[in-house]
This record gives C-alpha cells, sequence and structure tokens, in this order.
C-alpha cells in the first residue's frame, strides 16, 4: 500500500483529478455549447419576430419565419448615422451601454410583409436588479407604435418581473394609438405612474402606464425606451427616412443610402 | 459616486442574506451568540474582500469569451467560461487556506477568534455567490469589484450580527415549544429581510 | 410451491435491507435536510417563487449529490485526508458545471431563470455536508441511498415551499391557474407578499413548526 499522506502521493492524484476532470468538463462543454448558441440565437429572433407581428411566437416558429420577414438591418450611432460594416444581429448592446452615450451603436431590423414595413428597436437598460432589455416595433409612418416586447433578468418577481407580461407589454399595441411624434414634436413613449396624464388627454399618446411597486424597473424601461426612440428620430432624420414618410416603405433602399 | 453607490446597494439592497438567501447554514448554525456571530462575520468581509478581486482577474483576463487575447490575436476566440466554476471554488478554498495559516501566523489573538470559523467559510454559498454575482454584473474595473465584495461582506455581517443578538434577547420570550430554536430564527429573518425591502431602489 | 420461493428469495438476499430503507425514508421526515440538518438553505429559496424553477432545481441538486456521493465513495480510499475538501469541491464543481452546461443546452429558459443559483450547487451545504458525513465513510451503494434520500427531503421542502409561494401569491402551479377568474371577479385577490423572498424564510418558519408539533423529540431546548 502506497502512503496517502506523502506529499508526492498528495501531488500525483491532484494532477491526476485535474486532469480527468478538465477532459471530461470540455466533452461536455463541446457537445453543449452548440445547442445553447443556437438557443440564444432562436431567442433573439423569437422577440425581434414577435414585436414586429405583435404576437407571442414560439422558438421554432420565429427561427423559421425570421429570413421570410427580416429583410434588412442597419447599425446607427446617437447622432443617427449609419455605421457600416456592423452586424445588427450580433451587436451585443450589454457592451454598448459600457461605452460613453456618444459612441453607442444602436441596431434596426426592418420587416417587410409584402406592402407593409416594420421598424424594429432593439433596447437595452436598467432595471432594479440587472439589466431589462427589448424590442420596439414602429409603423412604416415612424410614428406609430405597433408593437413592443421586454425581457428581463431578475426583476422581482410579480412586481418589476410583469413588464414581460401582456398586462404591460399590451399598452405597446396599435389599438391603443401609441405615437412617438406630436404633429413634428419628438416625445417619445414615457412609462409613468397611472393616471398622472389622464387616459383622455392628448398627451395619453406618448404615456403608458407603470407598474405599481415596480417604479424602478418602470423608470429604467422608460429611460430605456427614450433614449432608443430618441436615436432612432436622428437616424430617421439623418437618413431621409421621415423626409419621404409616405413612399419610405417603397423606396426603403434607396432612401437610407443617402447619409 | 459609483463605488458608494455600488457599497451601498450591496449592503442593503442586494444583502446575501436578505435578498439572496446565501451563506444561510453558517448564518444559522453560529448566531446563537454575538461574540461568534462577530467573529464569523469579520471573516466574511475579509474574505469577500480578497476572493472577488482575484477571481475578478481571473475572469476578465483567463476566462471570458475573448479575454486570453491579451496573450495574442489567435486566442481572442477562445471561451474558458465553462471552467468558472471549478476555478472560482478553487480560488477560494486556496486563499481560505492561505488566509488561515497567514493568521495563524501573524496574529495568535485573531486566530484564536477567527480559527475555527475560517474553514467554514470555504463552503458558505455567500463567498461563491459574491463571485458569481460579480460574474454576472460584469463590473467595469476592479475597484469596482472590491467594493462590492467588501459591501456585501459588511451586508452579511450586519445581518449576522442583528439576527445573533435578536436570538440572544429572545431566549427570555415564551415561544412555542415547536418553533422554539430554528423555527423561530427563520421567521425572524423573514420579518428583517421584509424590513430590509424598504431600502430597495435608494440610489445615491 | 412459487409464492414460497419468492418469499424464500427475498428473505436470503432482500433488495432494501431494513438499514436501507431508513437511509432514504430518514431524510424525508426525522433527519430532513432543511428543517432538521439545517443544511442547503442558501441556494434553494431564492428558487421557490414558481415550481418550475424548484422543480428543476430539486432535480439538479438530486443528480449532484447521488453523483457526488457515488463518486467520492468509490475513492474514499484514495484520497489524501490533507486535500479532501478541496478533492470534494472539485468534484462536486465538475458535476454542477455538467449540469448547469446541460440545462443551459437542452432547458434553455429553466436555466435562465435559474441563473447563478445553478452555480451555487457547489456550495450546497447538503452536498459538501453528506460527502464528508456519509460518502467518505461508507461503500457506494449506500451512498447512492443517501444521496437519493437527502435530495428527497431536499426537494420535498423546497416543491413544498414553491406550491404556497406560487399558489398564493400569483393563484397558479407549474404556470396553469388555479384560483380562476370568479375567484378574483368575487374581490380575491392575490398576495403579493408570497413572490417577495422573505416569505420564503416564513414558509420554512412554519414548515418547521408543523414538523415538530407533529414531531416532538426534534424539539430545541431554548
Amino acid at each position: 500500500m502506497v502512503n496517502k499522506e506523502s506529499n508526492s502521493y498528495t501531488l500525483i492524484f491532484s494532477a491526476v483529478l485535474v486532469v480527468l476532470v478538465g477532459v471530461l468538463l470540455t466533452v461536455v462543454f463541446e457537445i453543449t455549447n452548440t445547442p445553447y448558441e443556437k438557443s440564444v440565437e432562436m431567442e433573439k429572433r423569437q422577440n425581434i419576430l414577435s414585436a414586429a407581428l405583435g404576437k407571442a411566437l414560439s422558438r421554432e416558429e420565429a427561427d423559421g419565419l425570421f429570413t421570410k420577414y427580416i429583410k434588412d438591418s442597419k447599425v446607427y450611432n446617437a447622432q443617427g448615422v449609419e455605421v457600416q460594416g456592423q452586424d445588427a444581429f450580433n451587436l451585443d448592446l450589454a457592451k454598448e451601454l459600457k461605452k460613453s452615450e456618444s459612441e453607442q451603436l444602436y441596431p434596426l431590423f426592418v420587416f417587410q410583409d409584402g406592402e407593409v414595413t416594420r421598424y424594429i428597436l432593439g433596447m437595452r437598460g436598467t432595471g432594479l436588479w440587472g439589466p431589462v432589455w427589448g424590442y420596439i416595433a414602429i409603423e412604416s409612418d415612424l410614428n406609430s407604435v405597433f408593437y413592443a416586447n421586454f425581457d428581463h433578468k431578475g426583476e422581482t418577481p410579480g412586481l418589476g418581473a410583469e413588464i414581460k407580461q401582456p398586462i404591460f407589454q399590451d399598452q405597446f399595441g396599435l389599438d391603443k394609438g401609441k405615437r412617438i411624434y406630436n404633429g413634428s414634436e419628438f416625445k417619445g413613449i414615457v412609462v409613468e405612474k397611472k393616471g398622472r396624464t389622464s387616459e383622455s388627454s392628448p398627451e395619453f399618446a406618448h404615456v403608458v402606464n407603470g407598474i405599481s411597486g415596480g417604479t424602478i424597473t418602470s423608470d429604467g424601461v422608460s429611460y430605456m425606451l427614450q433614449k432608443y426612440l430618441k436615436a432612432f428620430d436622428a437616424f430617421a432624420t439623418k437618413s431621409g427616412l421621415k423626409g419621404s414618410n409616405v413612399q419610405a416603405q417603397l423606396h426603403l433602399n434607396a432612401s437610407t443610402q443617402n447619409p | 459616486m459609483e463605488l458608494v453607490n455600488i457599497f451601498i446597494r450591496s449592503i442593503f439592497i442586494e444583502n446575501m442574506i436578505f435578498a439572496y438567501f446565501l451563506g444561510m447554514c453558517s448564518y444559522l448554525a453560529v448566531s446563537k451568540k454575538v461574540n461568534t456571530a462577530v467573529g464569523l462575520g469579520m471573516a466574511v468581509i475579509f474574505v469577500l474582500g480578497v476572493t472577488i478581486p482575484i477571481n475578478y482577474l481571473l475572469e476578465n483576463y483567463l476566462l471570458k469569451a475573448g479575454a486570453l487575447s491579451w496573450l495574442g490575436p489567435d486566442l481572442a476566440d477562445v471561451n474558458l467560461g465553462f471552467l468558472s466554476f471549478i476555478m472560482f471554488i478553487a480560488v477560494i478554498a486556496a486563499v481560505v487556506q492561505l488566509v488561515e495559516m497567514a493568521v495563524e501566523k501573524f496574529s495568535p489573538t485573531l486566530y484564536s477568534a477567527l480559527g475555527i470559523f475560517l474553514p467554514l467559510i470555504a463552503v458558505n454559498c455567500s463567498i461563491l455567490g459574491g463571485a458569481l454575482f460579480m460574474q454576472e454584473k460584469d463590473f467595469p474595473n476592479i475597484g469596482q469589484a472590491t467594493v462590492y465584495g467588501l459591501g456585501s461582506g459588511v451586508g452579511w455581517f450586519i445581518a449576522i450580527v442583528a439576527i445573533a443578538a435578536i436570538r440572544e434577547k429572545i431566549r427570555y420570550s415564551n415561544v412555542p415549544g415547536p418553533l422554539r430554536g430554528l423555527g423561530m430564527a427563520f421567521i425572524i429573518t423573514g420579518l428583517m429581510g421584509i424590513a430590509f425591502l424598504s431600502f430597495s431602489g435608494i440610489k445615491l | 410451491m412459487s409464492t414460497e420461493t419468492i418469499a424464500a428469495v427475498k428473505e436470503r438476499k432482500p433488495l432494501f435491507t431494513a438499514k436501507d430503507r431508513k437511509l432514504i425514508t430518514d431524510p424525508l421526515d426525522d433527519d430532513n435536510p432543511i428543517t432538521v440538518q439545517v443544511l442547503g438553505i442558501c441556494s434553494a429559496l431564492a428558487v421557490t417563487v414558481q415550481v418550475k424553477p424548484a422543480l428543476f432545481m430539486s432535480m439538479g441538486v438530486l443528480f449532484v449529490l447521488i453523483m457526488g456521493n457515488l463518486v467520492v465513495s468509490l475513492i474514499r480510499n484514495l484520497i489524501p485526508s490533507r486535500v479532501r475538501i478541496i478533492v470534494q469541491l472539485v468534484i462536486v464543481a465538475a458535476l454542477v458545471t455538467v449540469v448547469d452546461q446541460v440545462l443551459k443546452a437542452y432547458a434553455y429558459d429553466v436555466s435562465k431563470e435559474l441563473s447563478v443559483f445553478v452555480g451555487l450547487i457547489i456550495t450546497n451545504c447538503i452536498v459538501m455536508g453528506r460527502l464528508e458525513a456519509f460518502a467518505l465513510a461508507n461503500k457506494p451503494g449506500p451512498a447512492i441511498l443517501d444521496g437519493i434520500g437527502n435530495g428527497l427531503g431536499y426537494s420535498f421542502i423546497l416543491l413544498l415551499v414553491a406550491v404556497v409561494r406560487e399558489l398564493f401569491g400569483s393563484g397558479t402551479i407549474l404556470g396553469f391557474p388555479i384560483i380562476g377568474e370568479w375567484a378574483l371577479n368575487l374581490g380575491y385577490k392575490h398576495n403579493g407578499l408570497f413572490v417577495l423572498p422573505p416569505m420564503a424564510l416564513v414558509i420554512v418558519g412554519v414548515i418547521i413548526w408543523v414538523q415538530r408539533s407533529r414531531n416532538q423529540k426534534l424539539i430545541e431546548a431554548n
């Protein structure tokens, strides 16, 4: 019997263990990494498409339909200038958020189904506990909000976490008549305490009700919406999308090429 | 300012015990007397304050996707993230061991105060939890990570000292038999947690 | 005749001896890891807001506990006692990494919900506690049973807490509505307090209370 307590035995034992464990974990990682990365990608597609179509989709459905509907994507900076050589789908918003605000990049996806065009903005911000993110779809008039969805890492269940529930998201539905502009003035969408703006006032077109008990999360979502919509406003103005408003859907590709 | 914010947040809002229940085992086991609770609390502050920055460096220069790019552009694609659990726990176990030896050698008084608690700390969930939360929060620099570690430790310290004080006093109350000891400790912790909820949302 | 032989066979070599059975049943009540041994509360309570994550967490812990007990028990005569704790931690960490990777790949939604709490199985005191107290000193067979017993005892409490919190907090179980619209129309309100973290502690406290009133020998001296 070898002496179990000798230094050399302990060292050999540890070395063998480390090698075995390392090999095991590498094998497991190799097997599981591809399905994992695929799920992450599919979830992104699912979120983008369900904002664009205004309905919940299964991950598999979304995967099949994505290339059919999402025809184009752009990346632009806070000044609204399109940035070439960036892939909107793989743009890591978490990384962008760490840069100074003027250097951050913003992704935009263009949904096209026959005559219908919608613009989907990818967004990311901070809630109470951690990051919140979402997608908001805007009609081709560049004003009406079509739908939006949100998700979060770990907001309080039942309170802040409600942002991913229909009760919050449906407020962004087309039938609710939310708009980004009041005439030509940029307003964006603000999340605020229910009742602060009367539902009958014209201002209510730019307001959605926050979640009672989830104030910090609601404020985070509000800030995020304003920031990304403002950048989109800048992009729409600079790229000429807005000038050719009504015809935009037909001449999308031509109009976005002017800086 | 950001540092103060992280510090306050990690003590009061994201308190290891009241918000995440981390380190509950030793929290319940060692909270019968204030003296011992203070000892363990200090040890946790110290170990969190040391291991979080070390794990932060490991995470950012070794484990994260693209973390190895400082060694050469070929390695920019390497993602060793799947090894993070093992690396973190190894660092924690090693640091605890080192700290134990160092304290024993240089400060026998501190050692006799902390001695028996140090080995316990390697398996204290709040230490590994701190490392995992640090990984998730993705701090931009090591200063913030260190402050986060210290703050989490202080939060844990406050929690265990407070419950120990309450448990010392509650001995004089007429608690129903089946609820004595453990049951009561759970419920008091719950009530304290509700009190701590009122801190949520504080921003400096 | 045939029944007799079966009985005889059973008597000669029963699949589970009374002692083996005790290994499984004890942790469910008298020696429950959470309410009596006070182990493994750390990573447990945060995942009990809903039943589904609690279920997956239980399965993860059960797997790690059984495999960890088995592996440590198999190599118990080879482990140098000086590095014993680190060896156990490495084995557990490796198993947990496997669980984490598998969840990420094949149960993506669940892994999102559990997030860092999967990693915390490593320091779940139940796992380390059972490795240290049982697997290091016993043969693989009983070690597996001990793992199953303690894993089930843990899962039982976890699911109990999760059912209570999901039912009263959001009126559903596993996402299916249990408390219907009619109750809400009658003025019933979901109790938001149940979804907040502190309620998990209070519920465990109450469970301990119930268990100890039933089982008087567990009552602590003041």
